[in-house]
């Protein structure tokens, strides 16, 4: 009967259709992060004031890591926002990091110097720490609660308010399964 | 001594040698590793492969690891820890991850056994085409033909229907030729009856016949053609199922014919992105090929965006136009189409036009580097507008990278605040009587004072007296007026550069929300200045804007 051999060509080629329409949908550079919800990935940075900070030291607190570079756009797009958050949050438990990725020292030191960042920032010389996060892209910022767990990411520029509301989250041991989404750069 | 120093030399050489050794399998298995991995900012390289600086951190990291004694798997391992099953270029057999391992085999089972259950069915088919008609069938006489309880025991339901029908086709004939021999007279009545019982009670048997056969298969013809012998018939029905398998093979050869075709047009068509903003595709398929587009083969904004620049870049401004116009047909936002027409205006001398484009593309993105660029040097070149140009610019600056072009800002930025300077201390000296600019002052009517909120535009507009359409002589921006507002109207200001700015104007103000000179908001205040028209030169001109749109 035509219907049924219709009805069966439509049942084999609609999920294909679905599959092909489904990967349209999806940004192919984009990685999603396996690292939400579980511990923070421990690290040691030496801060550009010379000093050496390990995250193991300010377990207790909320930390917002962010790792930037000079050369990446979306990084100076958020620099003064998130200068303006830390201001807003350096008294409540709460400590802000950089940490700059694929730099050069003076390019590095000059961006801080331009945007006035006077929140703790340091150089992952090696790339490591960028590959223990899972870092691709520029800005990545990570929210780590008061016992050491990420309790969310986001890829690029993630805005004042989305700051204040994932710091609050964190505090509330709250974890963000979906990663947020702004303009960000591929690494190099 | 001498075989002591010599020992020591070769056990020295000896791991050196080693040591060499150790360090080129190391590297080999650090290549290994790293070909099995997915560079995470390339798109489909291994981490082996890559030149990126990531895929050097991570083959770096994967030696000093195996140089720590870390077999391939826990590094592999590590790696799926923090980018997840996505990084293994091979995803491992196991969860959905199967899925992809088992989905190709089955469909390549599934399509298998699908060909098998075609070429068996097509066989059988031909075998029954192919085999004789039972000659007592055909042969025996309609009388004598018995009812439908032989027919499990006769040849298949297909060949005993047409048999069938032919001989009813043949009983018609017979019965219509019985009636003409009847009317012309050949036949007595009695005659005539009894024949016609007879070809009638032939009719009815094989009419019950045909009745108890099973129905129909959905492709075998209706009838049979009339006077055909049925082996005959039998061949006649088998031309339909090998007409369709001759269709599938066709079908068959063409698909692959299409799929070689397309790989082999693809994979030559398909070049490496050479920007973020690039799309992948590329050539003879697209024509959007890494040197820029020459066909109209592209629709999407990126085609023409790509036209548009090779054309600019060639400085074929018709055709830059005509791409960045189509561009903004599709998407009226683009700010980079805005930022080109934005260029194209200014170099053809028409300043408040390209301003204008600038405009538009810092709506759409307000830290779209050329858009401010532009608007920067047409405000610091054109307008004299320093402070404007000097604050567009250095959000420019804020915004670009260090490197020698942002260096060049700052020194234009540096050369527009020794500029300004100099034209403050000019702004000192008073205007010689009978200068071509109109000065004076922009206020608002006290009743709608409560209507400004210090944001908006303030457009003081010239025209020719007796003109109330067209674009107007000269037209003066002024961002976040504070109002009352002075302002002197000069040939600066003139829309086309090079016009004469004399004789007698008439002068409106028009506080705009947007900014947008081409777009009227209600809510806007507008005024005329009440002595309209004015010689150029006059001085205190009074506008006040008591109008609300």
């Amino acid at each position: 009967m035509p219907w049924r051999r219709l009805l069966i060509t439509f049942l084999l080629i609609l999920p294909l259709l679905w599959l092909l329409a489904y990967g349209f949908t999806r940004d192919p550079r984009y990685i999603a992060s396996p690292l939400i919800g579980r511990q923070a990935p421990d690290f040691r940075v030496l801060l550009f004031d010379g000093k050496e900070l390990k995250l193991e030291e300010i377990r207790g607190k909320i930390v917002f890591v962010n790792f930037w570079a000079s050369w990446c756009v979306p990084c100076r797009e958020e620099a003064r926002d998130l200068e303006a958050a830390w201001q807003r949050l350096k008294d409540k438990n709460v400590v802000f990091l950089g940490i700059n990725i694929q730099d050069r020292q003076e390019d590095a030191t000059k961006f801080l110097r331009e945007f006035n960042v006077t929140y703790p920032n340091g150089r992952d010389l090696s790339g490591r720490i960028a590959i223990d996060y899972g870092v691709w892209g520029v800005p990545e910022t990570f929210f780590i609660d008061s016992s050491g767990k990420i309790t969310y990411k986001h890829v690029g520029t993630p805005g004042a308010e989305t700051i204040m509301v994932k710091v609050e989250e964190a505090r509330e041991g709250l974890v963000s399964a979906k990663e947020g989404k702004g303009s960000y750069q591929s690494i190099r | 001594m001498w075989r002591s120093s010599l020992l020591l030399t070769t056990l020295g050489l000896l791991l050196v040698i080693l040591g060499t050794a150790g360090q080129q399998d190391l590297e080999e298995q650090t290549r290994k590793i790293a070909s099995e991995l997915r560079c995470p900012v390339c798109q489909n390289l291994s981490a082996a492969d890559s030149p990126s600086e990531l895929a050097q951190e991570m083959r770096q990291f994967i030696f000093d690891q195996l140089k720590q004694g870390k077999s391939p798997e826990q590094i592999k391992g590590y790696f799926i820890s923090k980018y997840g099953e996505w990084v293994l270029l091979a995803p491992t057999p196991k969860g959905f991850s199967l899925l992809l391992w088992i989905l190709p085999f089955a469909a390549a089972g599934a399509g298998i056994v699908l060909v098998l259950f075609l070429i068996r069915r097509w066989a059988k088919k031909k075998k029954r085409a192919a085999k004789p008609v039972t000659p007592a069938f055909g042969e025996q006489p309609e009388t004598s033909i018995p009812v439908a309880d032989k027919i499990s025991s006769e040849p298949p339901p297909e060949l005993a229907r047409s048999s069938l029908r032919e001989k009813q086709v043949r009983l018609s004939a017979e019965l219509e030729e019985l009636d003409f021999d009847f009317d012309s007279g050949r036949f007595s009545e009695a005659d005539y009856k009894e024949l016609r019982k007879e070809l009638e009670d032939q009719a009815v048997i094989i009419h019950k016949k045909l009745d108890s056969l099973p129905p129909p298969l959905r492709n075998q013809p209706a009838t049979p053609e009339t006077g055909a012998t049925p082996s005959h018939g039998a061949t006649m029905r088998s031309e339909p199922a090998s007409r369709r398998n001759w269709q599938l093979v066709a079908g068959g050869l063409f698909l692959l014919l299409f799929g070689i075709t397309l790989g082999v047009f693809l994979s030559k068509s398909l070049r490496p992105r050479v920007s973020e903003s690039d799309i992948m595709t590329g050539d003879f398929l697209t024509g959007t090929g890494p040197g820029g587009v020459t066909g109209n083969s592209g629709s999407d904004t990126e085609s023409f965006l790509a036209q548009g620049r090779a054309a600019f870049e060639r400085r074929d401004w018709p055709q830059a136009i005509d791409a960045f116009k189509k561009t903004l047909a599709i998407d009226p936002n683009q700010p980079e189409a805005h930022s080109y027409m934005g260029f194209i205006l200014a170099q053809a001398g028409h300043a408040e036009g390209a301003l204008l484009a600038f405009d538009r593309a810092l709506m759409s993105n307000p830290n779209f580097a050329p858009a401010l660029w532009g608007k920067g040097m047409i405000l610091y070149q054109v307008k004299k507008d320093f402070p404007a140009a000097r604050q567009t610019l250095e959000r420019l600056v804020s915004l670009m990278p260090p490197g020698s072009e942002r260096d060049e800002v700052q020194n234009t930025v540096a050369e527009m605040a020794q500029l300004s300077g100099k034209e403050k201390q000019a702004a000192k000296t008073p205007p010689t009587k009978g200068s071509s600019v109109i000065q004076g002052v922009v206020s608002i009517d006290p009743k709608l004072k409560d209507r400004v909120d210090g944001q908006g535009t303030l457009f003081i507009i010239a025209r020719s007296a007796g003109s109330s359409a067209g674009p107007p002589l000269a037209v003066k921006r002024i961002d976040q007026p504070k109002f009352p507002v002075a302002f002197s109207l000069g040939p600066e200001n003139a829309m086309i550069p090079g016009t004469t700015f004399s004789g007698k104007v008439t002068l409106s103000a028009r506080l705009d929300k947007d900014g947008n000179p081409t777009t009227k908001e209600p809510g806007n205040l507008t005024g005329e200045y009440k002595k309209n028209p004015v010689e150029v030169g006059a001085e205190k001109v009074n506008i006040v804007l008591d109008q609300i749109m």
